[in-house]
């Protein structure tokens, strides 16, 4: 049987071209479609004043970074409130995270059952949590206050005061998501190798001078990841702030995607919320940026 | 041969396309309700409206009450409208003011036996903009005390229901009655706000009874009133209750009323399908009245044609059969109804298997008095701005006059 001949454009380079381009077309097409074309469209929407209900959109061109940035007073507040909760959430995630995997890290008895006690909120309905925590941390009724009020500390009323309530989202949601972070400084730490260890105490080092000058410098491409996914994490938070507070008391958790929701989805400010959703999406990218060059210079 | 066969079979395919066009016709039909009792009985109804309309079919369409504007605003805005809908009392004025709803007016009037003016005055208030009707109301559910009645007769109380008949259920009875019934140390209190949100979701439904008993309201004409004298005072009342009296469940903690740690709340009647696992003995009453009379308030849910539909005019008929009489006494069961005719019916009284008939001839009674919740076209702007004022207020150390200060001065620019 004679086989079928080839047409004469189709090289062989360009099959390959061609059969490369059909096995990352599926990957491609969800790109395009469900990533590059909302960001595209995000931007367009940023210049527009767009009413979803009744249609009406209108091209504002920068109006709406210019009434973020310099009218509305709730923007510099909601933008506060989120470097609270990540300055207040992402070196205690860290810390935690790291010392939970240096004590959890070796092979000892009972260190599995530890270790899936530390990950199981991470696996936990953000939704259960919330309701379970919201029951702990009521005024005077609350498990917290009354554990608290044994030795002798009148608690807070812990979701009803801007402050406290902004500390207790930090420490329910940082006691949640550690456990992702304890498993990659565990994974990090199990893949230093044991001789550098055993090197620096024949040396005569401490405990700590080995942590300090041998540990931690192999950790800090960890390190660096870490801190980036759970800086841009603690930007974005969203879930655990509606239903925890709703962004209350007094506007006192009130965070940027919260705030975006708002404007998008409860008064349908489409483009108000696109350009909101930009500024966060330069904090967040100048926040890595940043990260990165630290990472380098420590390196060189 | 093999084109003639694809021709003929192409030409019978737009044949039987173009004839399902012109005789199928589907009304997609959106409710926040996936209660089965609740489908099967508005099926019942869509049913005899096909029976009558050929080739009409009715689909019934489940959100989620908490999706349930965002979701259907993205099908407004995305190009696949329903056709008819549910829609919520405090959404209905931004939905008229954007022009996506229909008027219906004229179908409504049109439509024979219909007795419009039978739809009770008060109950079709907010569903009118200029004299023309947008939506006809299908449940006007007024907000009554619902009251534990083992805790009052143990308490040695005359109960609300009694207090009502009597005339002497006022707003300072209801003070003196939560703060006999509250127990500090055993974490009991007199009164909860609707379903323990009086703080977060439920401000209005927390301060507007109070405040229209004072003969008060929470803004009317582009004014603020909260900061008017009668609605200071009905709020400071309440303040003082949270605070001083120590009845109403404070803010933060939790004192539910269907768990037996409240004597009292406030709900509507729809509330009563919990009531039979509470495990007490229980009464509804009307709303305390104060100074400014009896002042039933008023939640509502009503029907809507979306102008976008590509059956508006069917989607209207669809409207004046589902609140003809005998359908609205049909859903009287689930739903209270602002027809003056079914309200005063004993198919009304005696629909609610928990509730006494006596009892329901108070709801009746609200239902033709009452008045709805405040409703505004930028509602969801005026309660996110006035919600942190709100917080502020409800604070122990609170000035109560600079807070209400704060929440006029945050709501004006949207009023």
């Amino acid at each position: 049987m004679a086989r079928a001949s080839r047409a004469p454009w189709l090289t062989l380079k360009r099959r390959e071209a061609l059969e490369a381009w059909l096995f990352v077309s599926p990957t491609l097409a969800g790109f395009l479609v469900f990533f590059l074309g909302p960001l595209i469209a995000v931007v367009i929407y940023s210049m527009s004043e767009w009413n979803l209900l009744s249609g009406e959109q209108i091209f504002v061109g920068l109006a709406n970074f210019h009434d973020a940035l310099t009218v509305n007073p709730d923007f510099w507040h909601v933008i506060r409130n989120s470097v609270i909760f990540a300055i207040g959430l992402v070196p205690m995630n860290m810390a935690l995270a790291l010392t939970l995997a240096i004590a959890l890290s070796r092979p000892r008895k009972g260190v599995v059952f530890f270790r899936t006690v530390f990950f199981a909120p991470v696996i936990t309905s953000a939704v259960a949590w919330a309701i379970v925590w919201k029951f702990l941390l009521q005024g005077e009724g609350g498990t917290v206050n009354q554990l608290l009020s044994v030795v002798g500390i009148d608690g807070p009323n812990w979701l009803r005061e801007p402050d406290w309530a902004m500390a207790a989202v930090i420490v329910t949601r940082v006691i949640k998501m550690v456990g992702l972070n304890m498993i990659l400084y565990i994974a990090a730490l199990q893949s230093i190798p044991r001789d550098y260890e055993e090197a620096a105490r024949l040396e005569g080092a401490s405990g700590w001078q080995v942590f300090r000058m041998v540990t931690w410098p192999l950790l800090a491409p960890t390190t660096l990841i870490i801190m980036v996914i759970t800086s841009i994490g603690s930007f974005k938070v969203f879930d655990h702030i509606y239903l925890m507070t709703g962004g209350g008391p007094e506007n006192g958790t009130l965070v940027l995607a919260f705030y975006i929701y708002e404007q998008a989805f409860e008064f349908f400010n489409v483009g108000y919320a696109s350009a909101l959703a930009m500024i966060m999406f330069v904090i967040v990218l100048a926040l890595t940026i940043v990260q990165l060059i630290l990472r380098q210079k420590g390196a060189t | 041969m093999t084109s003639l066969k694809l021709k003929i079979t192409v030409s019978a395919l737009a044949l039987c396309l173009a004839s399902t066009a012109v005789s199928a016709e589907d009304l997609r039909f959106t409710v926040w309700t996936g209660n089965e009792a609740h489908l099967n009985m508005l099926k019942g109804i869509a049913d005899g409206f096909e029976a009558t309309h050929d080739g009409v079919t009715v689909t019934f369409e489940t959100i989620p009450a908490g999706d349930y504007i965002q979701k259907l605003t993205f099908q407004l805005a995305g190009g696949n409208p329903p056709d008819l809908g549910w829609m919520f009392e405090d959404s209905m004025p931004a939905f008229v003011a954007a022009n996506v709803v229909a008027p219906l007016t004229a179908t409504l009037e049109g439509t024979d036996g219909y007795d419009l003016a039978d739809f009770s005055e008060p109950a079709m208030g907010l569903w009118k903009k200029d004299d023309e009707i947008y939506g006809v109301p299908f449940s006007t559910s007024p907000f009554m005390i619902y009251y534990n009645k083992d805790m009052f007769d143990a308490a040695g109380l005359e109960d609300p229901l009694a207090l009502a008949e009597k005339g002497e259920w006022t707003m300072a009875k209801f003070r003196e009655v939560s703060m006999a019934l509250t127990k500090p140390g055993e974490r009991v209190w007199g009164f909860e706000f609707k379903d323990g949100q009086g703080y977060d979701t439920r401000i209005m439904h927390a301060v507007m009874p109070a405040i229209r008993a004072n003969g008060g309201d929470a803004w009317a004409n582009g004014e603020c009133g909260f900061d008017k004298p009668e609605a200071v005072e009905a709020i400071q009342t309440l303040h003082d209750m949270v605070f001083v009296d120590k009845s109403i469940v404070p803010p933060g903690e939790q004192g539910d009323y269907f768990s037996g740690a409240s004597a009292m709340t406030i709900n509507q009647i729809s509330r009563a399908s919990k009531m039979p696992d509470a495990g007490f003995n229980w009464g509804i009453a009307p709303l305390p009245s104060g100074p400014g009379g009896e002042s039933p308030v008023i939640g509502q849910a009503g029907l809507v044609v979306f102008s976008k539909s590509q059956h508006v005019d069917l989607a209207k008929d669809f409207i004046a059969w589902m609140t003809n009489k005998e359908n609205v006494a049909v859903m009287a069961q689930f739903f209270p109804p602002a027809r003056a005719s079914v309200l005063d019916s004993d198919a009304f009284t005696q629909a609610n298997k928990l509730i006494p008939a006596e009892q329901m001839k108070n709801v009746a009674a609200a239902i033709k008095n009452g008045k709805v919740l405040p409703s505004h076209q930028k509602a969801p702007q005026i309660l996110a701005a006035q919600k942190p004022r709100f917080d502020a207020l409800w604070r122990a150390d609170a000035d109560v006059n600079a807070s209400i200060g704060a929440i006029c001065d945050a709501i004006k620019p949207q009023l």
